[in-house]
Order: C-alpha cells, then structure tokens, then sequence
C-alpha cells in the first residue's frame, strides 16, 4: 500500500519512508503510553499521521472504517491495520504487541492485586461503588448508537428480536448472530444502483 | 474472607425484592471449577475464547455477556460479583478494556497458583484475538476489492442493528451482574446510579474515571453495597 503511494508523497509532502518492524513496535508502544487516561484513537492518529508521517490522514481514516467493520476490539484492529499496511502479518503482530504490552503488563499486576485484596472490607466497599459506576457506562454502549437507526423500523425491529432473544430467552450469542446475520444481510443488501 | 462472610450474615436483613429478573441468571449456576493445570482443560477453556473472537461485533463489547457466560455460569472461575469487579477494571485501566479476557484469565487460573494463572491469562487474550486479528490482515490486503463488493455494504448495514440489541442485551446483563447483593438481590442504590452514570455517560464529555472515583466513594461511605 505505501509503495503506491511514493508518488504523490513528494506533492502533498506527507509520508514518510515505510516504517521496519522496530519502528513500528516503537511506534506503536508510543501510542500506548500516551494514551494512558484515554483517547487512544486520537493518539494514534496524532502519531501516525503527524508525527511520524506514515500515512495520510486519508488512509488513516480508511484503516478506521476496516477496523470497525470488521470483528475484534477497533482499537486493536487499527494496531492491526496500520502493522498490515507495512509489514504484513508480521507487521499486525509487531504493532499489536506494542500496542498491548505496558498495558496488558500493568493490569495483570491490577488484576494479580485485586485477587489478593478484593476481600478486604474497605475494598470490597469501594469496588461496590466503582461498579455501579462501570454498569452504567456498559448500559450506555446501546444508547450510544441507537440514534441513528431512529427512523429503520426495520433494524429497529432486528435489534429487538434480538435483544429478547438473549435477555428474555437467554439464547447464547453465537447462534443469535448466526441466525439473524444472514437474514440482515439479505434484507439490506444493496438493490441495483447503489454509489 | 472476613467481608464476604460478614456481607452474607447481613444480606438477608435486606427485603427480598425484585430477585424474580434475576432467578434465570443467579439461581442456574451448576458448575465444576476446572482445574486448568490439566493441559486438556486448559486447551478447552482457549478454544472457547478462539471461537468467540469472530463474532466480536461492534469493537467486541458485544462479546461481554458470554465472557460472563463462560466465566460464571459455566466454568465457574469467578463470581457474579468478582465478574463485574473485573469489568470495571478492565474500564479503569488505560489500553484497550477488551483486555479484559486476560483478567477472567487470571482469575481461572488463579486457585492453581500465580504461574498458571499468568498463563492462562497470556494464553485467553492471545486466544480471543488471534482469529479476528487474521482475518483483519485478510481484510486489509483485500480491502481494495472488498471495499465496493455488495457483501460489504450488506454486512456493514446488516450487522449494525444486530450490534445495537447485543449491546443493549449486554448492558442489562452487566447491571444485573453489577447491581446485586451477595444474597442476589438487586441493589436498589446501586442500579439508580448506574442508570445516572449512564444518563451522564451520554450527555456530557466529563470522563467516566471521575464517575467511578465518585461512585466508590459512595461505596465506602456504604451508600451503594452489596
């Protein structure tokens, strides 16, 4: 991908020379540790972009439209992405492992701490708290995107079946998805003159 | 120990209130702990986390309701409680909060000592994301010609509302999960501030660090406990 774009690199005076596999582990932890307290998408696009001059914001944006439609966490596909468009696959798992390293580490020690304490009664207390907390943000997520199907009754629909499916007859994730996947699929499967 | 013991004593003085939304979820747990320092367990217990990876919809939040599946209901590894104290660690915590495969983990392996724990843990997350890590490279290389097929617009169009109830299914889980009392009850304070949080997660930019800082403060001055 960037030996194409060697050409228009010298106009819009952008990108700089492709990245090897250390600059991209390096590249990529960067974007780890600033990130710390949030925005790692911003922060990566920040670094990648205009710090290191890797891609242009255009093929950035590409990766993110990927990364969220295909499955896996979108941060973690963007890792994916931008070590693919480089080195391949030895790239995406270069990128990857800088990316989860520091903070994979720092919360296993979280995690490792919390196993020893969480039976104290002023944590247990405090964690009672941070949960309710955390419960909320996890009911959000819906919220987040229900607005834009505001006027598909359809997809509407398709979201309501399948959240009974799995609050009210507790079906399992995977023949929910396998289920009704192919179904939306044929339903919103573009007719004639789409673009 | 103490605290768990003490909370379980005290729970019942609670009025046994709405448990019906909860009986399905709490009551139907009939699990073995699997010991995972036998190999085959293990590799079982990572073959789960592998054939979840591809239908991690939406930025993979919409797997949570069957990592608490497998780490609750079916394996056993953790509690109701421990799950929801993991969730919102894995929230705290810079980096990606899909991590928190790594933690249920840890917390499988943990009853057989910290090696096997760190194993484990090392061994779900690099499970959990090794297929759709694969299948992103697929993607990349062939985006050119994936981008205008009509199967991508389909499945890009298709999936998202499919995404919408999961997550909605996924949110509901995660407060029954979170918003319990030991005796299983759902905790009243606990699901009113749940529903702010979530109110203020929408309306305004304020990051949800500061409402969980404030939310355990009202736990420890035991406003919200369980």
């Amino acid at each position: 991908m960037a030996s194409d774009d060697a050409g228009t690199a010298l106009e819009s005076g952008s990108t700089a020379p492709v990245p090897g596999l250390a600059e991209l582990f390096i590249g990529m932890l960067q974007v780890a540790l600033s990130a710390f307290g949030g925005g790692l998408s911003a922060w990566s696009q920040r670094i990648v972009v205009e710090q290191r001059r890797w891609m242009t914001n255009e093929q950035f944006l590409t990766g993110l439209t990927v990364a969220r439609l295909f499955p896996g966490p979108n941060q973690i596909n963007m890792a994916v992405y931008i070590g693919t468009s480089f080195r391949g696959l030895p790239g995406a798992c270069v990128a990857l492992a800088g990316m989860l390293l520091v903070p994979f580490t720092l919360l296993m020690a979280l995690g490792v701490a919390y196993f020893h304490l969480h039976e104290l009664p002023a944590i247990d207390r405090l964690l009672a708290g941070v949960v309710a907390a955390a419960a909320g943000m996890a009911l959000s997520m819906g919220f987040r995107i229900l607005d834009q199907y505001r006027n598909d009754r359809v997809a509407l629909a398709l979201a309501g079946a399948v959240f009974l499916a799995m609050e009210v007859l507790h079906w399992r994730l995977v023949p929910v998805v396998l289920i009704s996947a192919p179904l939306a699929m044929a339903w919103y499967w573009p007719r004639q003159q789409v673009r | 120990m103490s605290a768990s013991v003490l909370a379980i004593a005290l729970a019942p003085a609670l009025a046994p209130a709405p448990s019906a939304l909860l009986a399905a979820s709490g009551a139907a747990t009939t699990c073995h702990h699997v010991q995972l320092s036998d190999l085959a367990a293990l590799a079982q217990v990572l073959w789960q986390f592998l054939s979840l990876s591809l239908f991690s919809l939406g930025g993979g939040n919409t797997l949570l309701a069957e990592y608490h599946h497998i780490s609750v209901e079916q394996f056993c590894w953790l509690t109701d409680s421990q799950f929801a104290d993991l969730y919102a660690l894995a929230e705290a915590a810079p980096g990606p909060s899909s991590m928190i495969v790594g933690l249920l983990g840890l917390g499988a392996g943990w009853k057989e000592g910290l090696p096997w724990a760190l194993l484990s843990a090392y061994g779900a997350e690099i499970a959990v994301l090794l297929p759709s890590t694969l299948l992103m490279v697929l993607a990349c290389l062939r985006w050119r010609t994936l981008e205008h097929s009509p199967w991508r617009i389909a499945f890009e169009r298709g999936l998202g509302p499919i995404t919408l109830g999961i997550l909605f299914a996924v949110g509901v889980k995660i407060v029954r999960t979170a918003d319990v009392t030991r005796a299983g009850q759902l905790s009243v304070p606990g699901v009113i501030v749940s529903g702010i949080v979530c109110l203020l997660m929408l309306r305004t930019r304020v990051s949800p660090l500061v409402f969980m800082a404030l939310a355990g403060g009202l736990g420890l001055l035991g406003i919200i406990n369980r």
